[in-house]
């Protein structure tokens, strides 16, 4: 097969299983669910040959759409390391979660609809990956923040997911914004919407002609934005945590390959136009540090598996934009894919337990028996490993990239930084699987939400009268290949490939043992510092954060950061509405009533001379013709 | 024949229209006297473009064209008015349609 009939095919099969799914088989779930599974297949077929099966030199597969002014717009798709690496991960787990959720959401009664929206959001997260340029670029943008909504608020019943979805739109909306207006001035810029031009252009040793430092600094920041509100960067986060209310799949799905992968992807698209700018990159590297290290904070008090699996996925984008922002490409996208394998996995051991015991808090669920699904915890631990950083799991290789791409004069105290968040890193995620699968009921953790608490919209019926309680196949098997991931993914071999498709060979970095010491160090602290809190026979399970009463409860609230915008920003809008409101009712619509009342009135006084009689009505007409005729015969 | 007498003619029909508009209160009475004033300018319309020296004819005739035209539609829909009219009222006396006056 052709590479363009394979980039066609990966890009249209979603779209047509959405279509098709959501229009005539809404309401016949099975059908609507084997339609999503064929295309997310087709997609995944596609996208996996087409990266194991590179062109030597950039393709570019595009149809005419228009032509305005000169420029020409095309739909369809770049091929090149980057996208191709992005679409291969976008397929694997998105078939991962479409053959998971065939499970966690058997009973549901929108389970055709749920469907239908996953291959939307692939769909979209395909096309805006393999966007050629940048007006399909930022229509696919926002139609992956457009499906966030729609699978965030997809129990719309419930209130606490509305606002959660709306949160998510509204907040990366912001973001969008700054977005757009980078856009535009970049093509004002270059006068190109093509992206590989526009990287050629800024590649080029020097400024582009015509453009100033500080306009590249501008540009950088304003594409930033888009950035921090898509990949939940400070202080752009807040919507990240509390879309956890969606079903947990989306939640796999959103978190690891399309919506906050999208923002990485977006600032390793244009990376030499950010390499341009090195103030803004240090200003990044900070925001990015920053984020790493108060979300990592977040992630050690809370009980809900969800929101920690949220919280790190804030702390690991960090890290993401860590590596592109010290300047490797590779390190970024790397991290990007491992992150995107042991986080997918990591959520959906968390829906498998969610599903088992109706709870998501993580005393609970050890103290209900966690440990005894077996295959579940396997993948726990395979995901947890690779998120801490134990060496040979995938998350260990990538994050010594990063740190490694982190070395040289400045940056000493961004080191410093990451170390620090990768340190409480490991401890958040063994105190998540110690308490998982170290259950004390004499311990003093508290549980904040019993077991069978969330029956109610989690599916609940459980056949197993006998024997240890067992995710079904469907979930299952996911679990297990994406565990494989986690434990392989981070490999040599597999950095050193994707260095290579990337045409970054050289930043794939080979440490000594040596200089793997500290890393690995620090990981093993805070794996012994959980073991203490709470892994041991007598470990209170309280952790360090609880001796500190006022930290824990700052952590609890998230650093207060959601209660400051509430009180300020949302007051601030709100209260600016609220004029607004008085503007339009009293003054616009009372201005428009008075109108309507004068109207009225003069009508009322003029109808007196009316009679209503016809033949009076055609004398006045008559006479007055009569008069204005003889006055234009007479002159 | 001359051209006075066709005016004279289409004064005499236009006259009667308007006052067949003015004094009868039959709706369908009035409705023919609006025909006999359009006619009437029809006609006007004829004569002069035969009995005056004009540039191009057609263009009174297609005039007159227009009229009928527009003639046949305002009676399709002036029809369809009386009828409503009747239907409500059981009479189609103009006298009694006086919902305008003030």
């Amino acid at each position: 097969m052709s590479h363009a009939n394979l980039a066609v095919a990966t890009l249209l099969a979603p779209l047509i299983a959405f279509f098709v799914a959501l229009v005539f088989f809404r309401k016949k779930h099975d059908v609507a669910a084997g339609i999503a599974i064929l295309g997310g297949l087709v997609s995944l077929v596609g996208s996996v040959w087409l990266l194991l099966d590179p062109a030597p030199a950039p393709e570019l597969i595009t149809a005419p759409w228009f032509e305005v002014g000169g420029i020409k717009l095309a739909f369809g798709a770049l091929l090149d390391g980057r996208t191709l690496l992005m679409g291969a991960v976008v397929g694997l787990i998105t078939m991962c979660v479409l053959v998971y959720s065939l499970g966690y959401m058997k009973h549901d009664p929108g389970k055709g609809r749920f469907f239908a929206f996953l291959g939307l959001f692939e769909w979209a997260m395909l096309s805006f990956s393999y966007a050629p340029n940048l007006l399909q670029g930022f229509i696919f943008w926002e139609l992956v923040g457009l499906a966030s909504f729609l699978l965030i608020g997809f129990w719309y019943e419930k209130p606490s997911a509305v606002a959660a979805a709306k949160k998510a739109f509204i907040m990366t909306r912001i973001g969008d914004v700054g977005m757009f207006v980078g856009l535009i001035l970049l093509f004002g810029d270059v006068h190109t919407l093509d992206i590989l031009e526009i990287g050629n252009i800024f590649a080029a040793p020097g400024l582009p002609e015509g453009v100033s430092a500080g306009r590249v600094e501008l540009l950088a920041g304003l594409l930033f934005l888009g950035v921090m509100g898509k990949s939940a960067q400070f202080p752009l986060h807040t919507w990240l945590p509390d879309a956890m209310e969606g079903p947990t799949p989306v939640s796999a799905l959103l978190h690891s390959a399309t919506m906050v992968a999208a923002g990485v992807f977006l600032f390793a698209r244009f990376h030499e136009l950010f390499l341009d700018a090195p103030t803004m990159m240090t200003i990044i590297l900070a925001i990015a540090v920053f984020t790493a290290l108060i979300s990592s904070t977040m992630a050690m008090a809370a009980n809900d598996m969800k929101k920690i699996l949220a919280f790190s996925s804030i702390s690991q984008l960090g890290f993401m934009i860590i590596g592109l922002a010290a300047g490797s490409l590779f390190a970024g996208l790397f991290h990007l894919m491992t992150h995107a394998l042991f986080k997918a996995l990591l959520f959906l051991t968390a829906g498998a337990y969610i599903h088992e015991f109706g709870t998501n808090d993580i005393v609970a669920i050890g103290r209900a028996g966690g440990r005894k699904m077996r295959v579940t915890t396997l993948g726990l631990f395979a995901g947890g490993f690779a998120l801490a950083g134990v060496p040979i799991f995938a998350g260990f290789w990538s994050k010594e990239v990063i740190l490694g791409a982190l070395h040289g004069p400045g940056a000493e105290v961004f080191l410093i930084g990451a170390y620090a968040a990768a340190f409480m890193t490991a401890y958040y995620t063994f105190r998540m699987i110690f308490l998982i699968v170290l259950p004390n009921t004499d311990s003093k953790a508290i549980v904040e939400e019993p077991a069978g608490s969330q029956g109610g919209h989690g599916p609940a019926d459980h056949g197993h009268a006998h024997g240890a309680p067992k995710a079904p196949g469907t979930m299952r098997a996911p679990i297990l290949v994406l565990s494989i991931g986690a434990v392989i993914a981070g490999l040599p071999f597999f950095g050193d490939a994707v260095a290579g498709l990337l045409g970054r060979p050289h930043e794939a970095h080979h440490a000594a043992i040596t200089e793997m010491i500290l890393p690995v160090a620090i990981v093993l602290a805070g794996v012994a510092l959980a073991w203490l809190d709470f892994g041991g026979k007598k470990a209170p399970q309280r952790g360090i954060v609880a001796w500190f009463p006022p930290l824990e409860r700052a952590l609890k609230n998230r650093w207060y950061i959601d209660a400051f915008y509430r009180k300020t920003i949302i007051r601030f809008v709100n209260a600016f509405a609220a004029l607004m409101y008085g503007a339009e009712t009293r003054g616009f619509d009372g201005a428009g009533d008075a109108l309507g009342r004068g109207t009225m009135k003069v009508g009322v006084s003029t109808a007196k001379s009316h009679t209503g009689r016809l033949p009076i009505f055609v004398g006045t007409a008559v006479a007055v013709l009569a008069i204005v005729s003889l006055s234009i015969a007479l002159g | 024949m001359n051209l006075e007498s066709f005016v004279l003619l289409s004064l005499v029909l236009f006259t009667l229209g308007l006052y067949a508009v003015m004094a009868r209160r039959n709706l369908i009475a009035i409705l023919i006297g609006i025909e006999l004033m359009l006619n009437a300018a029809s006609l006007n319309f004829m004569a002069f473009n035969r009995f005056l020296p004009v540039e191009d004819p057609t263009v009174g005739q297609l005039f007159v064209l227009f009229i009928i035209g527009l003639a046949a539609a305002e009676v399709a829909i002036a029809l369809s008015i009386i009828l409503v009219v009747y239907r409500e009222r059981k009479r189609i006396d103009v006298d009694d349609i006086t919902e305008l006056k003030g």
